[in-house]
């Protein structure tokens, strides 16, 4: 059975509605990765104002539907007063803690609703939202086995991979990796050996159909970076190359990327996986692109 | 009471909202022009205007965008319009549909994007 994923909101930090983002998109985090009627949405970042519009038109409408929020900085959870189905009575969001006394997401996610900041409360929602759990950060959920991971972003942030049938999909954003002794940086060149990255996020991304991968910075952008928390593209790449996986999305861009410089990112990595004789295929996270595996 | 005076009040307001959105979109598309020019494969340099909500992309006798190709299906992809966006969508086809390059199943449209079917490429523009 195939899996679908979609890109709805592809940008970092703060949406960014423009001409020169209208390519890639200026809505902040939120990716669909649907198996059959089973639908999971990667974050609550304005994105999912569109994905939402757009659920209302599908029959048979997925319910429930399964939020997973990777961190609760703004840029994840800001779209989620515009989501349309949880104003609907027959619709139930299940969002997910990484364990059982876990309920951060769903109590953030509500706080924002308080009426200093908007003025429909939580828990006048007409949709039933249920702070439900993963086990210790893994659940079989409607057949899909949903692992999450930590990654490295200030104030903490997860990963999540969904596996079901042979099809393996990874998100894996706010991810900060580190340039280790011995890798060569800045890189603008390309000419450096592949660099060292996590083995716990090689693992949790092996062999995977489609990683999607925090790159929002380029390798000049990243020397002014360090400890933001978010990924030189190349390091991203490198992630994907030694993990094995099949496809790479190059997720979270920059707010002051151009969608010339998306396109110039995407190249400079496409090269550097032809260095390393690797037959990753690498693009840039769009919005309104849906993917199937 | 009070309360539901004000949620009908708002449900109004939203329905209004909406059909204003409706026609103001229908306007909008009514003026912007989406086409497909074709660069490579059978009927080079020919340009096709999407005019219709959809248009099917494929080598069957009865599609508006025919490709001569073996490689193609009979109903390779869909061409809707969409709001003011044009949507690329794969039929399930056998060869798949690229997006610049890279495998999508589906897909809305921008000014310059490449587009592959079968042996055929195509760019998108509008204006």
């Amino acid at each position: 059975m195939a899996a679908f994923v979609k890109f709805w909101g592809t940008r970092g930090s703060i949406p960014t509605p423009a001409s020169w983002t209208r390519v890639y998109g200026g809505n902040t985090s939120c990716v669909e990765v649907r198996f059959e009627d089973t639908l999971f949405i990667c974050d609550a970042g304005s994105g999912i104002r569109e994905l939402g519009k757009n659920l209302l038109t599908r029959k048979p409408r997925p319910n429930p539907l399964h939020l997973m929020i990777s961190h609760t900085h703004w840029d994840h959870i800001q779209g989620f007063p515009y989501f349309e189905p949880a104003y609907l009575k027959a619709v139930q969001i299940n969002v997910y803690g990484q364990h059982a006394r876990d309920n951060n997401a769903y109590r953030v996610l509500s706080g924002q609703m308080s009426s200093d900041y908007f003025p429909v409360s939580f828990k006048d929602l007409g949709a039933s939202i249920v702070a439900d759990y993963l086990n210790d950060g893994e659940k079989k959920i409607a057949g899909v086995q949903v692992r999450s991971f930590p990654v490295n972003h200030p104030g903490g942030c997860f990963g999540y991979s969904f596996e079901k049938d042979g099809r393996k999909i990874v998100y894996a954003t706010d991810n900060e990796l580190e340039i280790q002794a011995g890798d060569l940086f800045p890189d603008e060149a390309n000419a450096g050996p592949l660099r060292r990255v996590p083995d716990e996020l090689v693992l949790a991304a092996q062999e995977a159909d489609l990683v999607i991968l925090d790159a929002q910075c380029d390798e000049k952008d990243y020397a002014t970076r360090k400890t933001w928390g978010h990924s030189s593209c190349f390091s991203a790449t490198d992630l994907a190359i030694r993990a094995k996986a099949k496809n790479l999305a190059l997720f979270h861009h920059d707010p002051e990327s151009t969608d010339l410089a998306v396109d110039q990112k995407t190249e400079a990595c496409r090269q550097r996986a032809a260095r390393f004789g690797s037959d990753l295929k690498i693009f840039a996270a769009r919005e309104g692109v849906e993917l199937k595996f | 009471m009070e309360t539901d005076s004000r949620k009908s009040q708002l449900n109004a307001a939203m329905t209004a909202n909406a059909r204003m959105l409706r026609r103001m979109l229908r306007q909008e598309r009514g003026m912007r022009r989406h086409s497909l020019e074709q660069i490579e494969g059978d009927g080079t340099s020919s340009q096709v205007v999407l005019n219709q909500d959809e248009m099917v992309m494929g080598r069957g006798a009865d599609t508006q965008i025919r490709l001569a190709s073996k490689r193609a299906s009979r109903e390779h992809a869909f061409l809707r319009l969409q709001g003011t966006d044009c949507l690329l969508v794969d039929n399930d086809s056998q060869n798949g549909v690229f997006l610049n390059g890279f495998k999508v199943h589906s897909a809305v449209l921008r000014d310059g994007d490449v587009i592959q079917v079968a042996d055929s490429v195509f760019v998108y523009h509008e204006d």
